[in-house]
């Protein structure tokens, strides 16, 4: 269980989260939308570590963790795809994940984590002496992929991970996305601007407005609207 | 060849060694916080004077040389906490760093000679005296310079190896590309900052005591200009390359020993100084140094 209690984060005078509450449990996908700059990335960066937290708390499965430097949360299972497709681009496909891999739970041998994640991305193996950042994106975005789920995490967060590649890869990394939720049983949070392809495969979803909770509820309900407030209403 | 020549390459490849650890210890630093700790000449002083000063209370050299890096080593997790973090941590990124490692320097500088006083006190012999040669091929080889070529080579390539082939090294790797990354990654960057702090340090401990048993003397003046002439090393070879700073390290040392020998002593070190400004203007990057590629 992932929780947020009245969390807020500011950048000096900028006030990117106010007082955001909510809980995502285990075996399901929570989406988080809203436009650019509505909170998305803060909040993501909050529950890993890397925004400054003003007030509130962030509590994994019960436990506050909100004074904890970044790399004991990510001990704890935190694993964070940040946006912006964030690699180490100078690295070999192969050497991202061995990092990945050697600073996560490490439940198996890497040779067997590599073989799982070359058999899912059979074009990570053929360019697994690559530079990362020669990738295309979509490549980019499966290693990402691969890199957070290497770790075998407990709380993944995912941020934009459509964003700026083809429709038929948007499908392909969601439907990955959607088997690793199912078959892992963890908590999964994706960031999307493109609301209905979140939501499509959510459980439950939130919707941000200026770093306050608008809009919360199941996946469905959010999908169809509810009580004459519209999803798209939402965003204006 | 004439014994001349020889005796000056020589020198300049002992000398170029040395230069290229404290080199080795500037890309250290560099990597993790993009930072350089210029109060490591001082670090190289200290560690010779308090070498020096322990042998003669009675204790073995040996000791006295482990005991001295052992100071120095905690002297550079010191810097990083009290003078490069802050510098760091204040607005904007700025580059506060320059003067505060290189006011700490100044300072240790000042501790040493009102504590050991500032004349040059003679530096004992390690493992061989001045007089300990070899001859290869009719030519008189000092024992002393080549102990001191093979602990810098040495150090060197366990350092690439390290570096290569750990997950610690790429783990260090990783810090220098995207710090914040590698610490959503569960990197533990601190430890790994103050590891390289600890580490450099220590580097410049190694060399101070290796220059000094070239030299036969320190004092507290000493080291000064050797950060200088590593810093020009580290960017002649490329900053953040250990080949590059092994080069750039014998380089420096062979170019200015030449000129110093049949030009003038004076224009040892002028020369590097004319070299750095020749690669910054030719090859920025340096000789091993890669510029960044990247598809966005």
């Amino acid at each position: 269980m992932l929780e947020l209690r009245d969390l807020s984060v500011h950048y000096g005078a900028v006030r990117a989260l106010e007082g955001v509450s909510f809980q995502a449990a285990p075996g399901g996908i929570t989406a988080i939308l809203g436009a650019n700059g509505a909170g998305k990335s803060s909040l993501m960066r909050a529950v890993s570590g890397i925004a400054p937290v003003v007030a509130g708390q962030v509590l994994l499965d019960g436990q506050d963790i909100t004074a904890l430097p970044p790399p004991a949360r990510a001990r704890l299972g935190v694993a964070h795809a940040m946006e912006g497709r964030r690699l180490f681009r100078q690295l070999t496909v192969e050497d991202n994940l061995r990092l990945a891999w050697s600073f996560g739970a490490r439940r198996e041998k890497l040779a067997a984590s590599l073989a799982e994640v070359y058999a899912r991305f059979p074009i990570l193996e053929t360019k697994a002496r690559t530079a990362a950042g020669l990738l295309s994106g979509g490549q980019q975005q499966m290693l990402i992929l691969s890199c957070t789920t290497i770790r075998n995490p407990r709380f993944l967060l995912l941020d934009e991970p459509s964003l700026g590649l083809a429709p038929i890869i948007v499908q392909q990394i969601y439907g990955f996305i959607t088997d690793y939720a199912a078959k892992s049983g963890i908590v999964v949070i994706i960031a999307e601007q493109m609301a209905a392809l979140a939501l499509k495969v959510s459980r439950q979803g939130m919707v941000l407005r200026r770093g306050r909770v608008v809009l919360a509820g199941a996946g469905e309900e959010l999908l169809r609207g509810r009580d004459g407030t519209t999803l798209a209403a939402s965003y204006l | 060849m004439d014994d001349f020549f020889f005796s000056l390459l020589l020198a300049g490849i002992s000398v170029g060694a040395v230069y290229a650890l404290i080199a080795l210890g500037l890309n250290l630093t560099f990597w993790t916080t993009k930072t350089l700790n210029f109060g490591q000449g001082s670090l190289m002083m200290l560690c010779a004077m308090l070498t020096v000063f322990i042998s003669s209370q009675g204790l073995a050299i040996t000791l006295a040389v482990v005991g001295s890096l052992a100071v120095v080593a905690a002297l550079g997790v010191f810097i990083e906490r009290w003078t490069v973090r802050p510098a760091l941590e204040s607005s904007g990124g700025s580059m506060g760093w320059v003067v505060s490692t290189l006011g700490f320097g100044i300072f240790l500088q000042g501790m040493a000679a009102k504590y050991f006083g500032s004349q040059a006190v003679a530096f004992p012999d390690v493992v061989f005296t001045a007089q300990d040669f070899v001859t290869v091929f009719g030519q008189y080889i000092s024992l002393q310079y080549l102990v001191v070529l093979a602990v810098a080579v040495a150090l060197i390539l366990a350092f690439e190896l390290f570096i290569r082939r750990t997950v610690w090294g790429q783990a260090v790797h990783a810090v220098s590309l995207d710090p914040e990354l590698a610490l959503v990654q569960g990197i533990p960057v601190r430890r790994l900052i103050l590891g390289s702090f600890m580490l450099s340090s220590i580097l410049a401990g190694v060399a101070g005591v290796l220059i000094a048993q070239i030299g036969g003397t320190v004092d507290p003046a000493f080291g000064f200009d050797l950060v200088l002439l590593g810093f020009v090393a580290a960017v002649l070879g490329g900053m953040g390359s250990s080949l590059g700073a092994l080069a750039g390290g014998l380089l420096v040392g062979v170019i200015s020993k030449l000129v110093g020998g049949y030009v003038s002593t004076a224009a040892e070190h002028g020369i590097a100084f004319a070299l750095l400004m020749l690669a910054l203007a030719v090859r920025p990057q340096g000789l091993f140094g890669r510029p960044e590629v990247s598809k966005a």
